[in-house]
């Protein structure tokens, strides 16, 4: 932070909550005419030193963990859990999270349900359609391990064999609340992103 | 459940020496064992008699020989019916029911791919359940799954 | 000529589930389709060769898993006549109470997902809501709200808890205000009207020839409901009305559909008043040991009590909410089944595809594949 001091000072905060905080402008200086000239130079400085990882990312983590779009799919029972989550009950929708029916437009892929050798292309394909940055939920036990089904002969065991998953949901079929639990502690990873 | 008026003396009249035994089961028409070269006029004479549903085609693995079990159902009497036959292991091939009963058609699909009976005349016999070119036929008996043990176990004392 | 086939799935909003339908197209109209399965078949009937009977019922819930309870009624009614197990009457009650309620259920979530995909949007909600009631009272006695693991061979688990009746009528009361809303939603929708009268036609010659059963031949004219044709559990002592419709289209099989609802609710008022007027027992007396036995622990092998227990065959046909179900479970004497044999509605409505959707238009078939009801679970197995 570059050193401005802080008595008397225009505290300006972007809504980060201590992830990071604009550089002050004293007072002063926005009465005066050299209000722009310094103001530039703040953020310049700071930009220049620390700016990505204070100002951009945190920007972009907020608006991310937001508005993570999944993709509209559901492939066992746990997407009739999924379903029941954006009913009105269980209100999905008030964490930003829309369902998309394109994976062009999503950044999260939940994986609900029992993923088999036939669908495991298809998978792959849908999750590098969607664009960076990109998450994959593995909501219920089938898609963690392969569930009750993981001896069975077309069954892949777990859906990290085949794409990397950021969060595990566990359960058979995992209630609703804990779905939105589960992206609830994506969207606590998503804040920690440094890159 | 109701039991319909067991037909059976109709059965050696309309098959003749398609037919190998009859037997009974609890709240049906019964089992009717025919012989698998005559499939063809066993299906159109017991689609005749009022047997117009087919409910299902299954394929059992006795591992010395291989059984075909039909389920029919007759809107008239009320009551369903078993046709069964048994094939032999080295030569698993039955006519095919779907010119009599079109339902069959995905049934026998699923029959080969699982239990490796052939039904000769099928339009399109090709994989339905598994990917195309999947070599094996699951539910054969010789077709081993994983045992628990072979699975990661974790036991956690507290 | 612009003739192509595309890929309408795995992963396609419209198919509510994990399948594919390829059409072969030219411009909007559909020459051809080709249904393409197996998305998500996950080896039942393998698995439960390795199952003890009671365990199979936890994969029950999982095949169908918008009518779990059916699917588990179904396989029980097979597994008691493979293994001659007779269960006390009330537990019938019971397991008849369950799959009404169950059909409710199916048919309400059926019905949020059929009209979401014709655009309407509040009513999806609605039947959400509705339909959250219902997994309420299945919560209130099985524990789970989908996967509940309730029926055993020889009875269900546990009895209702206490007030469970009343809680139960309160719900079907609101049930059947709701019924009339949804009515009012659709039926009284111009466009809904517009969209889906004489849409989807299969004929009841077609229906017969192709296997089709369920709301889909009831909508066609053809009067069998297997509740009312061959009675199971205690359907033969209640009251109700097959639902049928005469236009084998896509409102036919809407109308259908609401009219099931209804007649249960009036099953479900005659079974909650016999269960309350008789107590007893849910569990049939001497069962055999390994029956209920889980796995042994490790090194006490012994505990199961191996020995033989007279062969035998079951069958079981039972008219799930979206079609005729049967099982088949053999019975060679071991502690699992040696082959089970289930027979799927779904899997076979699909078949007829080409009978219902050829001749129409690509935005025809989210309504009718819509108005087949398709669980991909129990097609797929």
């Amino acid at each position: 932070m570059s050193a401005a001091p802080q008595s008397r000072a225009v505290r300006n905060e972007l809504p980060m909550a201590g992830d990071a905080a604009v550089p002050f402008v004293e007072i002063e200086a926005l009465r005066s005419r050299e209000f722009i000239p310094a103001a530039k130079e703040a953020l310049t400085s700071m930009i220049a030193e620390q700016g990505q990882s204070k100002l951009i990312r945190p920007v972009f983590n907020w608006a991310g963990r937001n508005s993570l779009f999944p993709l509209h799919w559901g492939l066992a029972c746990c997407a009739i859990e999924f379903a029941a989550a954006f009913g009105a009950r269980w209100d999905a929708e008030r964490f930003g999270v829309v369902p998309r029916s394109s994976p062009r437009q999503c950044d999260l892929m939940i994986v609900n349900g029992t993923v088999t050798w036939k669908v495991a292309h298809k998978l792959i394909t849908l999750y590098e359609q969607m664009p960076e940055p990109k998450w994959v939920i593995a909501m219920g036990n089938c898609a963690t391990g392969g569930g009750p089904f993981r001896t069975a002969y077309s069954v892949v065991p777990g859906v990290d064999k085949l794409v990397p998953v950021d969060v595990y949901i566990a359960g058979c079929p995992p209630r609703p609340e804990a779905m939105l639990d589960g992206i609830l502690r994506l969207e606590d990873l998503i804040r920690l992103r440094k890159e | 459940m109701t039991s319909a008026p067991a037909p059976s003396v109709l059965w050696p009249d309309l098959l003749g020496d398609a037919l190998v035994a009859l037997e009974p089961m609890e709240g049906t028409s019964g089992r009717i064992r025919f012989r698998a070269d005559a499939a063809e006029r066993v299906f159109r004479a017991v689609h005749d008699a009022g047997f117009h549903h087919l409910t299902m085609v299954g394929g059992i693995d006795w591992v010395d020989h291989r059984e075909v079990i039909y389920t029919l159902w007759s809107d008239e009497r009320k009551s369903y019916l078993f046709l069964t036959t048994e094939l032999p292991a080295d030569h698993p091939s039955i006519a095919t029911a779907t010119k009599v009963w079109p339902s069959a058609n995905w049934h026998e699909r699923e029959a080969w791919e699982m239990v490796d009976i052939h039904f000769e005349g099928h339009p399109d016999l090709r994989h339905l359940l598994m990917p195309d070119g999947y070599e094996f036929h699951p539910l054969l008996r010789s077709f081993k799954l994983h045992e628990p043990e072979d699975l990661e176990v974790k036991v956690r004392h507290v | 000529m612009s003739e192509m086939w595309i890929n309408m799935g795995p992963q396609h909003p419209m198919t509510h589930g994990l399948w594919n339908l390829r059409v072969r197209i030219d411009g909007e109209l559909i020459l051809d389709v080709d249904p393409e399965m197996g998305y998500l078949h996950r080896g039942i009937e393998k698995i439960s060769e390795d199952r003890h009977y009671n365990e199979v019922v936890t994969l029950m819930d999982r095949t169908c898993y918008v009518a779990g309870m059916a699917w588990e009624h179904l396989y029980i009614l097979g597994a008691e006549q493979a293994l001659h197990i007779r269960p006390p009457e009330r537990a019938e009650y019971i397991r008849t109470m369950s799959e009404e309620f169950q059909r409710i259920a199916s048919h309400i979530m059926w019905y949020a997902a059929f009209v979401q995909d014709l655009g309407l949007m509040s009513p999806f909600l609605y039947g959400m809501r509705d339909r959250d009631l219902l997994l309420d009272l299945f919560q209130s006695y099985t524990g789970a709200r989908m996967t509940y693991e309730y029926m055993r061979v020889g009875g269900v688990r546990n009895d209702l808890p206490h007030g469970f009746t009343d809680r139960a009528r309160k719900v079907l009361d609101w049930l059947m205000e709701r019924f009339k809303e949804y009515d009012q939603l659709c039926m009284g929708s111009d466009i809904f009207r517009r969209r889906c009268d004489g849409l989807g036609v299969l004929s009841a010659q077609d229906c017969i020839d192709y296997g089709v059963t369920g709301p889909m031949l009831r909508s066609a004219g053809v009067a069998r409901d297997l509740r009312k044709d061959r009675p199971y559990s205690v359907y033969g002592q209640v009251d109700f009305d097959v639902a049928r419709a005469t236009t084998a289209d896509v409102t036919g099989r809407y109308l259908v559909r609401m009219e099931e609802m209804r007649q249960s609710v009036r099953i479900l008022r005659q079974v909650l008043d016999w269960l309350d007027r008789n107590p007893g027992p849910v569990m049939a007396e001497n069962l055999p040991r390994w029956l209920g036995a889980p796995y042994a622990p490790i090194g006490r092998e012994g505990y199961l009590l191996k020995r033989e227990y007279p062969k035998g065959v079951g069958f079981a046909a039972i008219e799930e909410p979206h079609g005729e179900a049967a099982v088949y479970v053999v019975n060679e004497g071991g502690e699992h089944p040696y082959r089970v044999k289930f027979r799927s509605p779904v899997y076979v409505n699909l078949s007829a595809a080409r009978k219902y959707l050829v001749g129409y238009h690509v935005a025809d078939i989210p309504p009718i594949m819509g108005s087949v009801d398709v669980c991909v679970g129990e097609s797929d197995r």
